[in-house]
């Protein structure tokens, strides 16, 4: 995605800065506050595109496998992310499930079905009115994604029960990690200004 | 509210303009919504310093069944263990597992408590219009903004646990209320770091001075 010229304040300090145009690798900060403004990455919307395709695709892996699976005394418990909020709703956890559930699938999924539909639009040149609402409903949005700290959080409760019983990883597990890493490539390969600057240029 | 000469030179406020916070255009602040994506412009978020205070002192009082309350129940054979976040690390710290207890400690407590102090300081300082660093000022509160998801470890883990243990009668783990306290508080926080607006930080910068 290039960055074009144009004059913005720093969201954190509201210092004027004149930006751009910016070649693939460069960088804008604010001179007065350090705050990263904007960065130009190189085939940004293909990148986004092949990036969040990807993602989907394991996201999907991850909801359709066992995650892990728990032997003890002869006894066997299969986990999967469906059936784990399913189970939180059963014992009365309705809120926790949909916290839960909510930022770790719902809303990257939203997101990532969000940018797929933006970047081939914008890749094709089609001006469609959806285009403006869905960019600002993306970065609604992405506060909420938690998938890294998920990522984190299983690997805390795997070492929390390996003394416990034997646990055995399942697809969705790899495919859960696998997503996190391509997730988060997905949004540092996306550039906020340039992404709005595209859209602007697509609908005008 | 909105003099113009109340803000610093070389601002936007100082010219009338307003950033969007959704795409960063810049645009005349009385034009009242974004050109480029039809958000909501203001010069300043309205009420800040009360909305994010408010938010804060909401995070503190849940912060306090959070710790007391039970964050899981073990069941194993017929007794019933209730856990608190501090206890889980208390536990892991003797089962010699420093690492997951660090991470637990770090997670749960350090950091919701860090943030909520950090916030209360910017929400304080510019209240007070306070003189020290406004650059060490706005990388603390983008530190706040950075870290917060990050709490939300522990409630991943109880989630997990109570899923994955769930072995007839031999053993079961049943989710606390903390759990929910817990969650809310890491919500609560992240809408206090997105109410502050540290442009106001920079609001009060005189003359000469370069932050």
């Amino acid at each position: 995605m290039p960055v074009v010229e144009e004059r913005i304040a720093c969201v954190h300090c509201d210092t004027v800065v004149a930006i751009g145009p910016l070649e693939p690798g460069q960088r804008a900060s604010c001179p007065r506050c350090g705050n990263l403004l904007t960065a130009c990455v190189e085939d940004g919307l293909s990148r986004v595109l092949a990036l969040a395709l990807a993602s989907l695709m394991l996201l999907a892996l991850a909801n359709s496998f066992p995650f892990m699976a728990l032997e003890a005394q002869g006894l066997e418990k299969v986990m999967t992310l469906p059936a784990t909020a399913r189970e939180l709703y059963a014992q009365g956890y309705g809120v926790l499930a949909v916290l839960v559930l909510g930022v770790i699938v719902v809303i990257p999924a939203a997101m990532l079905a969000i940018l797929v539909a933006l970047t081939v639009s914008l890749l094709r040149g089609q001006a469609a009115p959806w285009l403006v609402p869905a960019g600002r409903l993306l970065y609604a949005m992405s506060p909420w994604s938690m998938v890294e700290v998920f990522v984190i959080g299983v690997i805390v409760s795997l070492v929390k029960i390996v003394h416990l019983a034997h646990v055995d990883l399942g697809i969705a597990f790899w495919s859960y990690t696998a997503f996190g890493i391509c997730f988060i490539a997905t949004l540092a390969s996306l550039d906020r200004l340039s992404l709005w600057q595209e859209i602007e240029q697509c609908t005008s | 509210m909105h003099e113009l000469s109340a803000f610093p030179a070389g601002s936007a406020a100082a010219q009338g303009l307003a950033s969007c916070h959704v795409c960063y255009k810049l645009a005349p602040a009385s034009s009242g919504d974004c050109p480029r994506c039809g958000a909501a412009l203001h010069l300043r978020i309205r009420d800040s310093l009360q909305k994010s205070f408010a938010l804060l002192v909401t995070a503190t009082i849940l912060y306090i069944p959070a710790n007391l309350l039970p964050i899981m129940i073990t069941a194993q054979l017929g007794t019933e263990i209730e856990s608190t976040i501090l206890g889980g690390v208390i536990l892991l710290w003797e089962m010699e597992s420093y690492p997951v207890a660090s991470v637990i400690f770090i997670a749960s407590v350090m950091v919701p408590v860090g943030k909520m102090l950090a916030l209360y300081w910017l929400c304080w300082s510019v209240a007070r219009g306070h003189e020290s660093s406004r650059q060490q000022r706005t990388r603390l509160y983008r530190w706040t903004e950075f870290i917060g998801r990050w709490s939300m470890v522990d409630v991943f883990v109880v989630t997990i646990l109570v899923a994955l243990i769930h072995l007839g009668g031999v053993m079961m783990i049943t989710p606390g209320t903390a759990s929910i306290a817990f969650g809310g508080v890491v919500i609560v926080t992240m809408l206090a770091a997105e109410s502050f607006d540290p442009r106001l930080i920079w609001d009060q910068l005189r003359e000469g001075e370069d932050g």
